[in-house]
This record gives C-alpha cells, sequence and structure tokens, in this order.
C-alpha cells in the first residue's frame, strides 16, 4: 500500500499562494474602503436629493393654496429606501457580496431618482456614468455588471412605460434601450480593463510583497541562526574567558604563593608588562614614575647593578638565556634575593624583539642554604670536634689513671720523707708537674665537652665576686679589673669549677691582649633573648638569660681571627706562649652548660665576650669552698672496683692507710658476686669505665639489691649512659680522676656520711 | 433553519421590492394628468383677452408658482422659435386678488416674458381661466383666426418633463396648415385655480 507523501510545497508555490493571500486581503481591504466610501457617498446624495427637491420643486399649489410638493417626499422617502439599506450594510457588514451588489443597485437607481427629480434633465444622466466609476474603485466585475443590468433595466422599463421620459419621443422601438445599454457598456468595458489592469498589478504587488515576506523570513531566520550561533559563540567566549580569567588568577594565585613572577619586555616599543607578583617582588607601587625596567632596576642592589646589567647585555647580544640570582632593595628597605630567569627572542633579521623572563623570591631559599651550610659547617666542626674530644678523652682517661697513680705514690712518698731533703724537692716537683697535666687533660675533656660537669644552681655575682683576688693577682698591676654586677642576678645552674675555668680563661685571654695594659671589665646582668639567636653553631633560644661580660681594651681581633677563635689549639699568642685550648674550653664548658658566647670586636677596638647562661628559677645550693685537710679516717667496709690495676692497688693502699676495710674486684661483674656473696659494704667506689660491665650498670644494680650500700663513682672522663648528656645527674657522687689521696678520702669521707634519707631521695630522684 | 443568506436575500428582495413601489409610485405620479379643460368651442366674448384675428391665438393658462410648468414654458419656447411669427402667445398667470403682484413675478413669469412673441398677464382672480374652463397649469388653447378652437391640453409629456410630445406636435402642425378635428393631450401641472374659486371640492 503506497503511503502519499505529504506534498511539501516549493517556494514558488509557497509564494504563490502567499500572494494569491496577500492579494485577497488587500482587496478585501479595498472593498471594504469602498464600502464605507459609499455609505457616506449615499448619505450625501440622499440629502443632496432632498435639497434638490426642496429647490426645484418645494411646493405644489391649487390656486393659492400649496402642499408639500410630492418630489419632496419622494426625494425623502423613496431616497430614503434607496439609502438607508445599502448604508446599513456598508457599515455593519462591509466586503460581503451581497453588500457591494446592493449598494451598486442602491447608487444606480439614485441615479434614476435625482434624473427624475431634475426632469430627466440630460445632464443628471452623467450620475450614472460617475456612479460606474466608483463602482469600479471595487475592483470587481460583479458589482459592475449588477450596476450596470440595473441601469438596463430601469431604461428598459421606462422605454416600455414612458418612454418619451428616456428616449424623448413617445414610439421608440426596444432596441434604443440597447443604444443607451450600449453607451454604458462602452464605459464599463473600460473600466473593467482599468479593474482587470489594477488587479493584475495588485497581485504584482502582493507577489512582491510576499517574496519581501519570504526573504524577511528567509533573512529573520538566517538572523535567528545567526543570533544564535552568536549568543552560543558570546557564550563560548565568556565561558573560555571566565576560564582565562580562572586560569589567571590560578596562575597569579600560584605564582604569589611560589613568590614567582613573569614579565615581558618589548624591546621595540620598550614597554615592559610585569605580572603582579612581579610588582610585588619589586616593590612597584602605581605612582612610580618612569619605565618598569628602569623601576625594576632601581630596585636591584647597587652592588649586584652592574653584573645583572652585564648579564642582560649579553643575553641581548648573543641570545643566551641567563639565570641571574641578585638582591632588591625595597622601598620599605628590606632586603630580597630574587632570581631572575630570562631569554631573548629574536626576529628573522637576527634583531633582539623581545625579552621573556621569570623572577623568584628565592630570599628563603637562600637563608635554607645558608642555614644548610651553616648546619654542616657545625656538622663539620661537630665531628671534628667528637673525632678530638674522643682522642682526647681517650688519652685524658689512661692520662688520669696513670697521672692519679703518681700523684698518690707521690703523696704517700712525701708523707715518709724528711722535710727539706732533696729527694722531696723532687718528689715535689714531679708532683706539680702531676697537677699540671692533670689540669691540662682537664681542658682536653672540657673542650670537647666530655668531661663531667657537677652542676649546682649559683649565683654568678657571688662566683665572679669570690675570684676577684685571685684575678687581680693573675692579670697583673698594669691592668685595670672593674668587677660591676647585677644586684638583681637570677641564678644559672652549672659547675662552678668549670664556670670558674671559664672566668679565668677569658682574664687570661684579655690580659694577653693587653700587653702594655688597659683595663678588663667583667659584668653581670639579666637577659632576655627576644628572637631566636643564631652564632657560629649554636643556637640560642628565646628565653631568660644570665649574662656575663667579659671586656677588655686591647689589640681586638680580625673577622678572620674572630671565625676561628673557639678552634682547640688556634692561637694567636705564638710558639710557646699558648696551648690553644683557652677559649676553646670556654666554649665547650658554657655549650655544655647550655649557653653561647658572644665576641663583638673590632681591630685595635678590644674585644667583649657575652656569655650567656640559662637562668633558672631555683635557689642557690652554694657549696663552702672546701680547705685541703688531713686525710680523713674511717673505718668502714669499702669495695674498690677498678679495671686498672695501678689505680686499684694505690686506691686500697691510701684507704688501708686511713683505716677503712677494703676489698677489690676488677670489674662489675665480680664486684656483683663479692657484694652477693659476703656482708654488705658501706660504700662501693668504682670506676665507670671498665669492660664488661660499667660503673653506671653495677650501681644500679647495687642500688637495686642492697639499697643502704653507698656508691661512689670515678672517671676520668665518661661517656657512658651515666653521663651520656655530659653532666652528673644531681645526687649522684662522683670522683673525678686523677685525684690526690686527700681529695679521694675526703670524698669518700662526705659520701659515707651523708644521711641514708639524702640517698633515698637522690635514688628515687635521680636513678 | 433558515440560513443567515437566505435572511439577507429576503431582505435584498424585499427593499428591491419597496424600491419597485417607489418607483412605481413617481412614474404613477408623474404620469397622472390634471383635470381636463371645459374650454369653449369658440372665443368667448366676454373675455377680455383681446383676440388678434389675422394670426391663430395661443394661449396658456399658467400658476406662477407650479415647478410643473417650468416644463411648459419651456416646451412653448422651443415651439414659438419653431413657428415664429405664425401665432400669438399670451400667457396668462394666476394672480389670487388677495395676493401682491410679487407672488405673480415669479421665475417663470420671468422665463416665459423672455420668450420673444409672448405676451404675459396677470389672470386676477382666475377669471379668464375660468371664461376659458382651464383647471390646470399649462393649459394650452389654441384659438384659429376665425375664434374657433383648434386645440387644447397640455405640451408636455409628463409632470415636469420637457421633450418631444404630442400637444406640441399637434399644434406644429395646425401652425404649419395642417386641419385636424379638436385635438386634445392631457395637461401635467398644478390645479389653476383654488376650490373656492372652481366651486369644487
Amino acid at each position: 500500500m503506497n503511503v502519499a507523501k505529504p506534498h511539501t510545497p516549493t517556494l514558488a508555490e509557497a509564494v504563490t499562494e502567499r500572494a494569491g493571500k496577500l492579494y485577497q486581503e488587500h482587496h478585501q481591504n479595498i472593498i471594504r474602503h469602498t464600502d464605507q466610501l459609499f455609505g457616506w457617498l449615499m448619505i450625501c446624495q440622499w440629502f443632496f436629493a432632498v435639497c434638490l427637491a426642496i429647490w426645484i420643486s418645494p411646493l405644489t399649489w391649487a390656486g393659492k393654496e400649496s402642499q408639500v410638493h410630492p418630489h419632496v417626499w419622494v426625494a425623502l422617502l423613496l431616497g430614503g429606501v434607496l439609502t438607508v439599506f445599502p448604508v446599513m450594510l456598508a457599515f455593519l457588514q462591509p466586503g460581503k457580496t451581497s453588500t457591494r451588489h446592493v449598494i451598486a443597485i442602491g447608487q444606480m437607481l439614485m441615479s434614476a431618482l435625482l434624473i427624475h427629480l431634475t426632469g430627466g434633465r440630460i445632464e443628471t444622466h452623467f450620475h450614472v456614468f460617475g456612479s460606474l466609476a466608483i463602482l469600479a474603485f471595487y475592483r470587481d466585475w460583479r458589482v459592475m455588471v449588477s450596476g450596470s443590468a440595473i441601469v438596463y433595466i430601469d431604461h428598459l422599463m421606462r422605454g416600455f412605460f414612458w418612454p418619451q421620459s428616456v428616449y424623448g419621443e413617445s414610439n421608440a422601438p426596444i432596441w434604443r434601450s440597447l443604444e443607451h445599454a450600449g453607451w454604458v457598456v462602452f464605459e464599463v468595458t473600460f473600466l473593467l480593463i482599468s479593474i482587470q489592469k489594477s488587479l493584475g498589478e495588485m497581485f504584482l504587488v502582493a507577489q512582491r510583497q510576499a517574496m519581501i515576506e519570504f526573504s524577511k523570513e528567509e533573512i529573520e531566520q538566517t538572523v535567528t541562526e545567526r543570533t544564535a550561533d552568536l549568543r552560543r559563540e558570546i557564550n563560548q567566549r565568556r565561558q573560555v574567558e571566565a576560564e582565562v580569567r580562572s586560569s589567571q588568577a590560578q596562575l597569579a594565585q600560584a605564582q604569589q604563593i611560589a613568590r614567582l613572577g613573569s614579565w615581558e619586555w618589548d624591546l621595540a616599543a620598550n614597554q615592559v608588562w610585569w605580572s603582579d607578583e612581579t610588582k610585588r617582588l619589586y616593590g612597584h607601587k602605581p605612582e612610580d614614575e618612569g619605565s618598569p625596567m628602569e623601576i625594576c632596576l632601581l630596585r636591584v642592589h647597587p652592588d649586584d647593578l652592574p653584573r645583572v646589567n652585564e648579564i642582560m647585555a649579553d643575553s641581548l647580544r648573543t641570545g643566551k638565556s641567563f639565570v641571574c640570582d641578585h638582591r632588591v632593595k625595597l622601598p620599605d628597605g628590606t632586603e630580597r634575593v630574587i632570581q631572575g630567569r630570562a631569554e631573548t627572542i629574536f626576529d628573522s633579521s637576527g634583531k633582539p624583539v623581545k625579552m621573556l623572563g621569570t623572577v623568584q623570591d628565592i630570599t628563603e631559599m637562600k637563608k635554607a642554604e645558608e642555614a644548610l651550610l651553616r648546619s654542616e659547617e657545625q656538622l663539620r666542626q661537630s665531628q671534628k670536634m667528637e673525632a678530638v674530644g674522643r682522642l682526647a678523652g681517650g688519652v685524658a682517661h689512661d692520662f688520669n689513671n696513670m697521672l692519679t697513680v703518681i700523684g698518690g705514690y707521690c703523696e704517700l712518698t712525701l708523707a715518709q720523707l724528711e722535710e727539706g731533703s732533696v729527694m722531696k724537692r723532687h718528689i715535689i716537683e714531679i708532683q706539680n708537674a702531676t697537677g699540671r697535666a692533670g689540669a691540662l687533660t682537664g681542658q682536653l675533656l672540657a673542650f670537647s665537652r666530655r668531661q663531667v660537669l657537677q652542676p649546682r644552681v649559683l649565683n654568678l655575682n657571688v662566683v665572679v665576686s669570690g675570684m676577684e683576688k685571685m684575678l687581680r693577682r693573675l692579670i697583673g698591676e698594669d691592668i685595670d679589673l672593674s668587677i660591676a654586677v647585677d644586684e638583681s642576678l637570677g641564678n644559672v645552674k652549672a659547675d662552678r669549677g668549670q664556670i670558674e675555668q671559664v672566668i679565668m680563661n677569658l682574664a687570661v685571654n684579655g690580659r694577653d691582649a693587653m700587653p702594655r695594659g688597659g683595663k678588663l671589665t667583667i659584668q653581670t646582668a639579666n637577659a632576655t633573648i627576644e628572637k631566636m639567636l643564631i652564632t657560629r653553631d649554636r643556637t640560642l633560644k628565646p628565653g631568660d638569660y644570665i649574662l656575663l661580660m667579659v671586656t677588655d681594651n686591647g689589640t681586638g681581633m680580625t673577622d678572620e681571627v674572630k671565625s676561628h677563635l673557639f678552634e682547640p689549639f688556634f692561637t694567636t699568642k705564638g710558639i710557646g706562649k699558648g696551648t690553644g685550648l683557652g677559649l676553646a674550653t670556654c666554649y665547650g664548658i658554657v655549650c655544655q652548660s647550655g649557653g653561647d658566647i658572644l665576641v663583638e670586636s673590632e681591630v685595635d677596638a678590644g674585644a667583649t665576650f657575652k656569655i650567656y647562661l640559662p637562668r633558672t628559677e631555683a635557689a642557690g645550693q652554694e657549696l663552702a669552698g672546701s680547705e685541703l685537710k688531713k686525710l680523713e679516717q674511717g673505718d668502714e667496709s669499702i669495695l674498690v672496683v677498678e679495671d686498672e690495676p695501678a689505680v686499684r692497688i694505690l686506691t686500697m693502699v691510701i684507704l688501708r692507710e686511713c683505716g677503712y676495710n677494703v676489698q677489690e674486684a676488677r670489674d662489675g661483674v665480680e664486684a656483683l658476686h663479692i657484694l652477693r656473696s659476703q656482708p654488705p659494704f658501706d660504700l662501693v667506689l668504682t670506676d665507670v669505665i671498665m669492660p664488661r660491665m660499667s660503673g653506671k650498670q653495677l650501681c644500679d644494680q647495687i642500688k637495686l639489691e642492697m639499697p643502704k650500700t653507698k656508691v661512689l663513682l670515678m672517671s676520668g672522663y665518661t661517656d657512658d649512659a651515666l653521663a651520656q648528656h655530659g653532666v652528673l645527674e644531681e645526687g649522684l657522687s662522683f670522683l673525678e680522676k686523677p685525684f690526690s689521696p686527700e681529695q679521694l678520702t675526703r670524698k669518700l669521707r662526705e659520701v659515707l656520711d651523708l644521711k641514708v634519707e639524702k640517698l633515698a631521695n637522690c635514688k628515687a630522684g635521680s636513678l | 433553519m433558515i440560513s443567515g443568506t437566505t435572511i439577507r436575500g429576503a431582505i435584498c428582495l424585499a427593499w428591491l421590492l419597496l424600491v419597485g413601489a417607489g418607483f412605481a409610485f413617481v412614474l404613477n405620479y408623474e404620469k397622472t394628468p390634471g383635470q381636463s379643460a371645459q374650454a369653449p368651442g369658440f372665443w368667448p366674448n366676454e373675455s377680455a383677452i383681446r383676440r388678434d384675428s389675422s394670426r391663430p391665438e395661443l394661449i396658456v393658462f399658467a400658476h406662477p408658482q407650479c415647478p410643473c410648468t417650468r416644463a411648459t414654458i419651456e416646451e412653448l419656447n422651443r415651439l414659438l422659435a419653431r413657428k415664429e411669427g405664425k401665432v400669438n402667445a399670451q400667457v396668462w398667470f394666476y394672480q389670487p386678488e388677495d395676493f401682491t403682484a410679487d407672488w405673480s413675478y415669479s421665475d417663470l413669469w420671468k422665463t416665459a416674458a423672455a420668450i420673444p412673441g409672448v405676451s404675459v398677464m396677470k389672470d386676477m382672480g382666475g377669471r379668464e381661466a375660468l371664461r376659458f374652463g382651464a383647471q390646470t397649469s399649462g393649459t394650452v388653447y389654441l384659438y384659429g383666426t376665425d375664434g374657433r378652437l383648434l386645440f387644447k391640453g397640455g405640451i408636455t409629456s409628463g409632470r415636469g418633463h420637457e421633450g418631444e410630445n404630442e400637444g406640441e406636435e399637434t399644434i406644429a402642425r395646425l401652425l404649419t396648415g395642417t386641419r385636424f378635428d379638436l385635438r386634445t393631450t392631457p395637461v401635467y401641472g398644478c390645479s389653476l385655480l383654488s376650490c373656492e374659486v372652481t366651486g369644487k371640492p
């Protein structure tokens, strides 16, 4: 079964169809307008007919009596009938076919009425032709036929009933009506030709209008489509612009986060475009005058500017890309380090036209690099100190043992020699050399920060005051010693002996810097550090400190000297005049005490050493200085644990001579065995560093198994767990090697006399 | 159910009938003559109108205000132009005795007076009209030289309509010597005299 496809009209068909509609609409409008024209015309004609009747034959007479002439009534009534109905249709139903035919009939009969009212005047007959011409306004041949037919019928009827009124003679033949009709047809023919031509033109106009409409529609459709395309394009463009803005914002944000800016220099126009971050990096302000590149170069640090110009000129000349780190001095005075990267773009003729680049704030990176370098330097220094310390510690350990033996036996020997004997003087010299050797090993341990500190809460004012007499003797009369202490000075926690060593070393250092005399000032003060203070290889955290300043007005130091000041074995005093350990020892002690030393010095302007030690709020526990006494006696049971036989034997000899009940053990394991197998000892005197079991381990075990047994540790140095922080915890008893018999017995007696409660507390708090 | 077209057709038809009836009335009115003249066969001796025995005498009785009589005057003008000098023409306009003279001196009077060879006279109180038995304006009498009535009636074919008509043709022939028996034609015009004058209702 074939299904008929719906016919899609072609453009020509559509135009023709639309033209037909337009033609009909136009024609209908003309008909409506003509209807209304006739409406008004017929009203006027009616009025005219009545006036005409009144004018020509107002009255009919009978002698001297008169009345309204019948023509007036005829004009009024018949004219009314002829007028009212067509006029009513013209205004109520304009455009209808019946309306215009009724109008045509009425109009032509109105002609007949007027002819009659004028007594058949030939001139009035022109109304017929005029009416036909006006009926032609309808441009409807059917109306012309209706009108013409009425004219012919009127003439035919009159010719039949009253031929004189039409033909002017009584016996006119019937064909005379055809003669009259011929004239009407003559006019109507041309009117019809005119109508046909007019209708044709109307259709042509309608066709053009239809074509215009279709063209307009097509144009509007094109415009609509194009507008939609444009809207789409605009939306796409807006979307792209939004994405670009977003990307730019992200880029700007990324640049801000990375502190990375970009720039572009149009060399031909000498115009520079900067990103916002670039402006920020160079401190550009809107009110800045001059080209951006000039402003940029103005911001470059004067010391770096020649190098920057040279690098840029070289890039413009050679086309090489470059990386240029330079400092920038911002309007607020801050200084930043900027890394610029750029490359030059050349045209086809090799002429540079553009330079593109980025700038990045690498200040923090530079600081980090410097910090890293410092850290590396510190690490190297630490490694060096560690190596030296290990060497010094190892030497000191064995050396102290030997010095202990030498010194001990010297003292024992001296007790047996007579006064004034040569032997006694020699032994005394040996004893003095042993003391100096012990001091030297002490310094070795100090600068290597491996000596055992016994920190106590102390006030530096007390320490300094206590040293004043000794210092005056030490620096000599040529130097004026001035001590200025802060009465409100807080306490520090440090080893008094070590601090005294520091002060003494610095005083000696100042004295040596003032060969022709001068002034040495020692000051104390409270100090607060607000920000992290970084010195050579140390960092002082913010907090409260006690400041100890030693100032001289001597020769001062160069930067080079200052940079090596605290290195061990570095000295400017010449061969044989200094060991190079003094300031290194100071530095080691202070650092081991949690502080730092700052040096301010200019050549020929003296020097100031500022020692910062952490302030403590604890109350002072000043120990009264002890004077040398005779060997302390006792009868307690002592177990001496020492792996070095010479030291062990010496110690046992000294203690037995003092009345103590002494037993020996070669190491911790043996000591434990003895302790477990025998009655409790009053005290165990043990070396710290021993094979198999350290003194600290032995101490721990004793406190665990035999809490009433006291322990006294002794060591030339220690790096074991007991003093892995470099200091001995408070409560532990320690005897530093080398020791003299007097130092041994005094320390032993001191420990034995400590109350049990205190030991218990010490055990709980420290062990 | 009657459609709108049918109603419109019916209304149009009624309208046409009404118009036709109107025109029929008009036609009837135009073709309805006035009362015929009761004229004496010979020139009445008691008439004050002087008769010229050398030429036929044509007397027209007219109402000075009758619009229909204008056609009669025009036809008289045309007739006299054709038969110049062959007839003695007089137009007697009715003049009521109680009316002023201005009433008679109408446009019609002036038109008639302007026709060459026409004497225009006032018929005071319609006495001459009564003597000649004329009752309708536009009544024309033609008396021969011997005083015998040759023609009576109107010289228009309808009320107020000019143009070829039997009365004018008859007079023209009589004036050319053609002998006929008394010829009478209808007269189209207003009543010449009042009822009180004629004594008729």
